[in-house]
This record gives structure tokens, C-alpha cells and sequence, in this order.
């Protein structure tokens, strides 16, 4: 990589192509969180549960995200694990007015986490703390403290409130995760843009 | 080691939700789980007993927090979801089950209430209270004569009033005769257990008939619609005059189609009513009463934790299968079925807080809980498909969430290895009448016995023979494929390839010896030269080292007309020396005629 390159890189004027994976438990509101992201034309007006997973596009700040949305149903869960080795960043939403769950989520988590192709590198992880309009809706912090999340100590991880209806703290969360992503993708620590990524198109 | 298992077996649940001071006293049959908003959601509906008298509710719990409750005039004996019709949204309604009336609630609020049917009073009785109205009778004569009668029919007999009555104190005897005396007295029976039958549909959301149990010893099957009575099923006899009350009620099948009641009563009895019977029939006589009871929907099986510290498990047929003597005794019982595992386990509550696991008569898993688990109930909890429900006897309610990665041991390490022969090995086998042919047949063998021996016995040398004949004649001319005897121990294997007409032959040579070289030997083949070609009908094999495997290949053409095949011989030869050192004949395979066009 020559010079030229690397300080475009730097300036982040070059259009960066990332994949990540949208993952938390069904009805947490990923398809939703996504929706949000997309063009106005594009928008589907009513959200249905997740089968298997789609694949989304968005932009933001110059980096083409290319979000893999996956079912969060238990016996779709299974498949989160394949997606882990290829993607530069994790989505984890979580219905913050699921207070039962929690504990479900802390084990999708936890699992996670422990996975050899999370555990080993420095995956960006950002947290959304969704549905914070509901009345019994638990804060961002007390989700965090819930979640244990003060023990990922070599992963970069953002969490914050989120509606993805209105479409409130979501913004917030993304900037942040396209910095980190940005990071990563520097020069020393680039990740691996071969195949489909390098082909993928964005308008 | 009792701790340690009991680790390993705290792996599998996930600590949802704790309230120490939910304050809430039930039994597992006053619990369930239903989708009551239709939005997928479902919530916990619990009838709280309260005291027994006051602060009695049904309360609807919306994931971790009470969403709603409403006061109940009586104390409740049964809570159960059923969907009364079709109308979108797929609302379920909530019967409960208290006294001798059913209220069914829809969208949580009060819709229906059906009255159990009132019996028949005895005329004497209602005479005597005639004429205790008009004042022909003193109360002392009144009470005299109840106790008559009471004594010549039974308590159970009598009419509520009367039966109030006989069971006051003597000073308010007089106060309570004038104020019920002007009321019209009636005899009605109350609910004791209820549960729900699936009308025409198998389906999840299917409608479903409400099964009652009653305390005349009665099973009611009510339509869900017009609540009127679609069955009537008697437990005991009609000349006898003791009352069988059915404790608990299991249903399955289909009303319209084919169904089964199995009803377990407080006499010990357990007993079967299917489609079309007016009156039951007696499955088993328990041991014990019972506490709760599962029937299994795959066998039927009735599986039964009785008040003698055992868990039971009788065939449809009211056969005993097994028995499993508990630690303590059995407060509740839930099945937990397991569909990613294909099995449904038994969640007993022990006295004292233990939580077992049954899967069969072996033990999977034990959870502990802080109290005795008085009220028990697996099922769809929120967004959650596998949430375990308990009630503890000081009011607290627990969840546990299945974790999704848990894995029951099913086929059971060291659990099973002391599980004792059960009854059920004690049972006589029904083995089917003899038949003729056997008969004739035992009794040629016991005439014939010493002929048949012998016969036996010259076949077995002859064949003995022929073996070391063969074996013999093998060794002779080294048509073996290993090679023992003198300097070379060699071993051969062949393999052929292809579909034909073109074949590859590989042949594979090892020395087994363990330090002697072999050199000087080649591999020969022999076969038909008007079958087949061969690329190289001798190859000549260098040196072999111990133990090393040396493939050699050669390309063999079938070149005949015809489609047939032919045996090839391979044979491993030594230079100056006409005697092969090991042979084999290898079945060609029948070349593809395809290939050949």
C-alpha cells in the first residue's frame, strides 16, 4: 500500500466496506433497528419475525455497512456462530422492557463472547438498549450492569438507549461504531477485505 | 459428590427471576400460561388463594411484573386457558373454577358464569325444613331427624344447608335456622378439578370443551360456546353408595373424534373414561393417594407421584411400569416436554425445596429451590418457549429459563447404573399358546435325540475337515494373499479401479517381518490374453523395507466382445524359483457396456 493510500485512508475519504452482524434475542428489534437505516423507499412498513437472516445495506459517514440481520428465535440461534469469523462488528440489541430475559441474554452473550472467532480478536460491540419508550423499560447502565458488560475488557463496546421506531439514540450508537470500525480498518490493523466485501457494491 | 452433581446439574437453567415477595399461595392447578392479548406475548395467570378467605385473586403477571388482579368471591380449584371460539384475534379465555360455579373470563374481565346443575333433595329432608318454617317442628326435633337421616344416606347427601347445619355450634343453631329456613333449600355439588379437551381440532389454538370433575363423582364436558352439558360421566356405580370424587383430571384426544379422561381420585382409584361411556372404569387401585398426575401425549402413559413418597407410571391399560421411591414427599409434578430432544420430562417438587427431573425413571436433573414448591408450571412465559413457573409455600415466585445450549443426559452415566429391577420385571409375560407344529417338534427331538447328536457331531468332523483340506491345499500352492513360511514374509492386497473397459490395478506389497529385507521377487500377472490387455503384465519390485507399504499400478483392458469378466492371478515370484511366493486371484468386475460403445 502506498503512501497515497494510506493517508486517504487516514482522512477516511476512501468509501470503507464493513460486515457486520446484527444479533440479540427475538423481538429485541433488530429488523426494526435496521429498517431505520434504510431509504425512504425502501422502508417495510410492518416488521415480521426474522426467518434464518437478511442481508441489509446502509451507509454512514462514508463506510458502507453491510449488516447480516439475524433471526434471534432460539432455534435460529444457532446460526450466529457461523457468521462470527468474517464480519468487523457486532449489534447487540436488547429489549430493555424484557427484564425476564435478561439473564437469557447475558447466556447469548456470554456465549458469544466465549466463542473462539469473537474472543480472539477486537471486535467492536455496540449495545442498543432498545425500546426505552416502554414504561418498564430498564436504563441503559442498569443493562450494562445486568449484562455484566464491565467485564469485556479487550473489546471495544459502546451501549446506549435506543428506539428504533422513532429512530431515538440510534444515531448516537452508530457514529460511535463507525469510528471503531474505522479504527480497526487502519493501516497494521486492517481487516481482510477480500471476497465478497471487496465486490460488494454500494450506492 | 452429591454437591458436585448437583453443580453440574444447575448448568442447564438460567435464574430468570426471583420475587421473595410476590405473596402469592397456589397449586399448580390454579396456574397458567396463555397468549391472553394475542400478541405473542404470554402471561402467567394465577389464582392466589390468599388466606384461604381473604385476599383471594387472579392476578395476571406480564413478564417479571403483576400487569392485573382481580378479587374472586370464592376460593378457586381450578385455572385454566381455553380458546372458546374463532374469533380474530385469537383471544383465549380464562376459566376458573371456584365453588360449584365456573367464571369465564375474556380480556381479563368477567363474561360468563356457569352454574353446576342442582340436585335432587331428598324429600324428607326438604320436608323437615317445611315444616321447621311454618313452625310445626321445634329446631332441637329438626336436628334430631337430620341426624336420622344423615346416618340412613350419607352426609354427602344431604343439602348445603343442611349439611351448615349439622356442622354448627350448638349455640348458633337456632340464629342460623331462622335465617335459612325461608330460603328454598338445594343440594349442589362443587368443582373439584378441572382441565380441558380439545373440541375438533388438534390444533395449538384449536377450541377446546371444559372437562369438570365434581364432588358428586361426576365428569362434566361442557361445550365452550353454548356451555351446556355435552357429556355426563359417572365414577361409580349407581347402586353403590360410596362417592368416588375425582382429585386430579387429565384429558387428550379429541371430543368429536375419540378422547380419554383419566381421572385420579381421592379414594386411591385411578380410573378411565373414554368417548360414548356414561360411566368410568376402574384402570388401578393406587397404593396411595395421589398428589398430581401427568398422561403423557405420545404413549398415553399415566405418570403419578402418590402421597407415599413414590413416583408411579401405569401403561394406558392401567399397567405398572415402573416406581421410583422420592427422598421426601411429592408437594407438585409438571411435564416438561423437550422437542428438540424428543422426549418430555417429569418435574417433581419435593417437600423441602428439591426439584427432580424425571426422564423415564431416571433422574436428569435436580434444582433446588428455598421453600417446598407448592404450585408448578412449565411452558411459553413471555417471549420465552421454555420457562419453568414455581410457587413456593411462603409465597415466592421463581423462573427459570431452559438455557438454549442444555443438553439432558438421557441415556443416563452413573444415575442409571442403581436403578433396582422394578415391579414391573415381576409381571407375568403374556406368551402366546403353543402351537401344534412346536408340539410335534419337541417331541421327534426327544425321541430322536441320540441320532441327531451323532448326526450332528459327523457333520461338524466333516466340516472340520474339509476347513484344513482347504487350508492345506492353500499353503501348498501359496494361493494366499499373506505369506508366512521361510525369507519372505510378504503381504498382498489388490484393489481394482474404474468402470471398465480401462481398469487400474493396484497392487499394495508390505513386508510384515520385522528387520529382514526382501529383494529379488517381482509381481506376476496371469490372466486371459483374449479377455484382457495388460500395460504391464510383470513388474519387478525393488527392495522392501519393513513394515513400509509399496503400491505398484498397472492399467488392465478388457478387450473381449462380449461383456464378460474373467479372474486374474497375481502372483509374487522370486527370481530362480518356480514355486510363487504368495498368489492371489482377483474376480475382475463386468466392465461397463456403456464405456465400451
Amino acid at each position: 500500500m502506498g503512501l497515497f493510500d494510506k493517508l486517504v485512508t487516514l482522512f477516511g475519504l476512501r468509501k470503507q466496506e464493513v460486515k457486520v452482524l446484527v444479533v440479540g434475542l427475538n423481538n429485541s428489534g433488530k429488523t426494526t433497528v435496521l429498517n431505520h437505516f434504510k431509504s425512504e423507499d425502501d422502508k417495510s412498513t410492518e416488521i415480521v419475525p426474522t426467518v434464518g437472516f437478511n442481508i441489509e445495506k446502509f451507509k454512514n459517514q462514508n463506510v458502507g455497512f453491510t449488516a447480516l440481520d439475524m433471526s434471534g428465535q432460539g432455534r435460529y440461534r444457532d446460526l450466529w456462530e457461523f457468521y462470527y469469523k468474517d464480519c468487523q462488528g457486532i449489534i447487540f440489541v436488547v429489549d430493555s422492557s424484557d427484564r425476564l430475559r435478561l439473564a437469557v441474554v447475558r447466556h447469548e452473550l456470554d456465549l458469544l463472547l466465549q466463542h473462539p472467532d469473537v474472543s480472539s480478536r477486537a471486535l467492536p460491540i455496540l449495545f442498543l438498549a432498545n425500546k426505552m419508550d416502554q414504561r418498564d423499560a430498564l436504563s441503559s447502565v442498569k443493562i450494562a450492569s445486568g449484562l455484566g458488560l464491565d467485564r469485556i475488557l479487550d473489546k471495544p463496546w459502546h451501549i446506549c438507549a435506543s428506539n428504533a421506531i422513532t429512530g431515538e439514540g440510534l444515531e448516537e450508537g452508530v457514529t460511535w461504531f463507525t469510528q471503531q470500525v474505522r479504527q480497526v480498518g487502519q493501516p497494521g490493523n486492517r481487516p481482510n477485505r477480500t471476497g465478497p466485501l471487496a465486490s460488494g457494491k454500494n450506492n | 459428590m452429591t454437591s458436585l452433581r448437583n453443580l453440574e446439574y444447575e448448568q442447564l437453567w438460567l435464574n430468570a427471576h426471583t420475587d421473595t415477595r410476590a405473596a402469592v399461595y397456589t397449586f399448580s392447578s390454579c396456574i397458567t400460561l396463555a397468549d391472553l392479548n394475542a400478541d405473542g406475548d404470554f402471561k402467567l395467570i394465577v389464582a392466589d388463594l390468599g388466606t384461604g378467605s381473604t385476599n383471594v385473586k387472579l392476578k395476571v403477571y406480564k413478564g417479571t411484573s403483576l400487569h392485573s388482579e382481580t378479587a374472586l368471591l370464592d376460593v378457586p380449584t381450578g385455572v385454566v386457558s381455553f380458546y372458546m371460539d374463532f374469533s380474530e384475534p385469537r383471544m383465549p379465555a380464562i376459566a376458573v373454577a371456584s365453588g360449584s360455579n365456573i367464571y369465564i373470563y375474556k380480556n381479563m374481565r368477567p363474561y360468563f358464569k356457569f352454574s353446576l346443575p342442582s340436585m335432587d333433595v331428598n324429600p324428607l329432608e326438604k320436608d323437615l325444613w317445611m315444616q321447621v318454617r311454618e313452625e310445626q317442628i321445634e329446631v332441637g326435633v329438626l336436628m334430631e331427624l337430620l341426624n336420622n337421616l344423615r346416618l340412613e344416606i350419607g352426609f354427602a347427601q344431604l343439602s348445603t344447608q343442611s349439611q351448615h347445619l349439622l356442622a354448627q355450634d350448638p349455640t348458633t343453631v337456632p340464629s342460623f335456622v331462622q335465617q335459612y329456613c325461608k330460603v328454598p333449600i338445594k343440594r349442589q355439588t362443587v368443582v373439584t378439578c378441572v382441565t380441558t379437551l380439545k373440541k375438533a381440532l388438534a390444533d395449538e389454538k384449536a377450541v377446546s370443551c371444559l372437562v369438570v370433575g365434581t364432588e358428586s363423582g361426576e365428569i362434566l364436558v361442557l361445550d365452550p360456546e353454548a356451555f351446556t352439558i355435552l357429556e355426563k360421566i359417572k365414577l361409580c356405580h349407581q347402586e353403590s353408595s360410596t362417592l368416588i370424587v375425582p382429585a386430579v383430571l387429565s384429558a387428550f384426544g379429541l371430543h368429536a373424534v375419540e378422547f380419554r379422561i383419566v381421572a385420579a381420585c381421592r379414594d386411591g382409584s385411578l380410573r378411565l373414561a373414554r368417548r360414548g361411556w356414561t360411566e368410568s372404569k376402574l384402570l388401578v387401585q393406587l397404593p396411595a393417594q395421589p398428589v398430581a398426575m401427568t398422561v403423557s401425549p405420545e404413549n398415553a402413559s399415566i405418570t403419578i407421584a402418590l402421597m407415599n413418597q413414590t413416583l408411579q407410571c401405569f401403561s394406558k391399560k392401567g399397567k405398572l411400569q415402573w416406581v421410583v421411591t422420592l427422598p421426601a414427599a411429592a408437594c407438585a409434578l409438571c411435564p416438561i416436554p423437550l422437542p428438540h430432544q424428543s422426549t418430555t420430562l417429569v418435574a417433581v417438587s419435593l417437600n423441602g425445596g428439591l426439584l427432580q427431573l424425571y426422564n423415564g425413571r431416571q433422574l436428569v436433573d435436580v434444582i433446588k429451590a428455598p421453600q417446598s414448591v407448592s404450585g408448578l408450571v412449565f411452558g411459553k412465559f413471555g417471549q420465552e418457549e421454555n420457562a419453568l413457573i414455581m410457587f413456593t409455600v411462603d409465597g415466592s415466585l421463581l423462573v427459570k429459563i431452559l438455557k438454549r445450549t442444555a443438553h439432558f443426559n438421557l441415556q443416563g452415566g452413573s444415575t442409571s447404573a442403581n436403578v433396582v429391577p422394578g415391579v414391573a420385571q415381576q409381571i407375568k409375560l403374556q406368551i402366546p399358546k403353543k402351537t401344534r407344529l412346536f408340539l410335534d417338534q419337541t417331541m421327534r427331538e426327544r425321541d430322536n435325540c441320540v441320532m441327531m447328536h451323532r448326526t450332528f457331531q459327523r457333520d461338524l468332523f466333516q466340516l472340520r475337515v474339509d476347513v484344513a483340506r482347504a487350508c492345506v491345499q492353500a499353503l501348498q500352492s501359496c494361493n494366499n494373499p499373506i505369506s508366512l513360511e521361510g525369507a519372505e514374509p510378504v503381504k498382498l492386497s489388490a484393489q481394482v479401479l474404474g468402470l471398465g473397459p480401462l481398469f487400474k490395478m493396484v497392487i499394495t506389497l508390505q513386508n510384515i517381518s520385522a528387520s529382514t529385507l526382501i529383494q529379488d521377487i517381482g509381481i506376476l500377472f496371469h490372466f486371459d490374453d483374449k479377455m484382457y490387455s495388460m500395460e504391464k503384465p510383470f513388474i519387478k519390485v525393488p527392495i522392501l523395507l519393513p513394515g513400509v507399504e509399496y503400491p505398484y499400478e498397472t492399467m488392465i483392458r478388457n478387450i473381449s466382445e462380449l461383456a464378460l469378466s474373467d479372474q486374474i492371478r497375481v502372483m509374487v515370484v522370486r527370481e530362480g524359483q518356480t514355486q510363487p511366493v504368495l498368489a492371489a486371484i482377483i474376480n475382475m468386475p463386468v466392465c461397463d457396456l456403456l464405456g465400451m460403445v
